[in-house]
């Protein structure tokens, strides 16, 4: 028997998977309305037109609502897993489109203002801060560090594409990833998040 | 391991999470990390680095029709599944007798009210639930109402073509309202959909719209049932 709507709604993350595992379609229902903005925000970074960015939220959420088992709280939150099978399949999307370029840019303020009022919730409002504050964290980085970390994470390319592409030795992309990634991470330990 | 090793791997480590690694290098450094506590560490204390990458990204609105197709697409999966443990909870002769196709309308309206008690009082879960069984327009409708809300389920519906899915109407005080979870049948003709909200309907009907539904009806019936007050 499903679960009601209004109980769902209740439940952490955590709780709901067991629920998806088990074909809950109110407590999946729910997972989509927390994550669904922010997982379709992911996939149109990545493959930069909303048709395909459509395609890969949908089957990203389906995989999830097939194999919703598959998820070990040990290893991360819910909406990081379900974010990373997302990043994935927009990748996999990326390599399947042979010759498409990455988009590179972070900033588009104009689509912010275009969401509708309802969506503007307390909790949206604090991850829209926390979104531009990350996105200011980023803006922080060497152009150097945070071309190699946008190419590899949302271009999908690997270490030695990237030295190709920049003409860069390899072991001078991986140190500019680590360093990059290091300075994100001060500013996660310093209490932006 | 002597300190050269471990910083080998170690500068490996943001090109591992970010994925940029080739398969064969990503190999090696999983092995190596089986036994190295020191970048077990550091690996830990990247990753939120990483894991923080997708929520910087500036937020789009989905289009609605990418939550009302994945819904349906998701209730036509759970439905067997739904119907089958439904079904084999409750085999009774009664039930199998009456959703013969083959029953002619006029007698199974005769026998609409002696089944639908017989239904009611069967229901064993107690907390004031409720189920309608009927025959309507050829499908077969079962209505489970429980405390404010309800489950509508419908078996014989044929094959939508994939553009098409069926959304559910209630009318309540004269006025029409969309329920908002589209669905599909699946290939054994059966689709489910949930009312949250039941107090005061007085019918229940249910069309076939384009995908993403419509905000108010556009298509024939597909069938239409009073609820009892």
């Amino acid at each position: 028997m499903a679960v009601k709507r209004e109980k769902a709604e209740r439940l952490a993350d955590e709780e709901l998977m067991p629920l998806v595992g088990r074909q809950d379609p109110e407590a999946f229902e729910v997972l989509y309305d927390r994550h669904g903005g922010a997982a379709y925000s992911l996939a149109y970074r990545i493959v930069g037109d909303r048709a395909a960015a459509e395609e890969v939220t949908q089957e990203a959420f389906i995989s999830v609502w097939r194999s919703g088992a598959r998820f070990d709280s040990t290893r991360g939150s819910v909406r990081s897993w379900l974010l990373s099978v997302v990043r994935n399949r927009a990748i996999d999307f990326l390599r399947s489109r042979a010759g498409r370029a990455p988009k590179l840019d972070f900033d588009d303020d104009s689509a912010l203002e275009q969401r509708p009022a309802r969506e503007r919730t307390e909790e949206e409002a604090l991850r829209r801060e926390t979104a531009a504050e990350l996105r200011g964290a980023l803006g922080k980085l060497p152009g150097e560090q945070s071309k190699v970390i946008e190419l590899a994470y949302f271009g999908g390319f690997s270490h030695s594409e990237i030295a190709r592409i920049l003409g860069l030795p390899m072991g001078t992309v991986k140190g500019r990833m680590r360093l990059g990634l290091e300075k994100i991470r001060g500013e996660l330990a310093e209490g932006l998040v | 391991m002597n300190t050269a090793d471990h910083t080998r791997w170690s500068d490996d480590l943001a090109a591992y999470l970010l994925g940029a690694l080739e398969p064969h290098e990503a190999e090696g450094l999983e092995r190596h990390l089986e036994g190295c506590e020191r970048c077990q560490e550091e690996l830990r204390w990247l990753t939120p680095a990483v894991q923080s990458l997708p929520e910087a990204v500036e937020r789009q609105q989905p289009p609605p029709q990418l939550r009302a197709s994945l819904m349906a697409e998701v209730r036509a999966d759970a439905a067997p599944a739904a119907a089958g443990s439904d079904r084999a909870g409750e085999p009774t002769r009664t039930r199998r007798w009456f959703l013969k196709p083959a029953m002619g309308f006029a007698v199974l309206a005769l026998l609409v009210a002696g089944i639908v008690g017989y239904e009611v009082g069967k229901d064993g879960s107690g907390g004031g639930a409720s189920t309608i069984v009927r025959q309507v327009d050829g499908i077969t409708v079962k209505m489970i109402s429980e405390d404010e809300g309800g489950t509508l389920q419908l078996e014989g519906v044929r094959q939508l073509p994939s553009d098409k899915v069926l959304e559910a109407w209630v009318e309540r005080e004269g006025k029409v309202e969309a329920v908002p979870a589209l669905f599909v049948p699946d290939r054994h003709g059966h689709a489910e959909t949930t009312i949250a909200d039941m107090s005061g309907v007085e019918t229940v009907m249910v069309t076939e719209e384009p995908q993403g539904g419509s905000e108010t009806p556009t298509g024939a019936p597909i069938m239409t049932m009073s609820v009892p007050g």
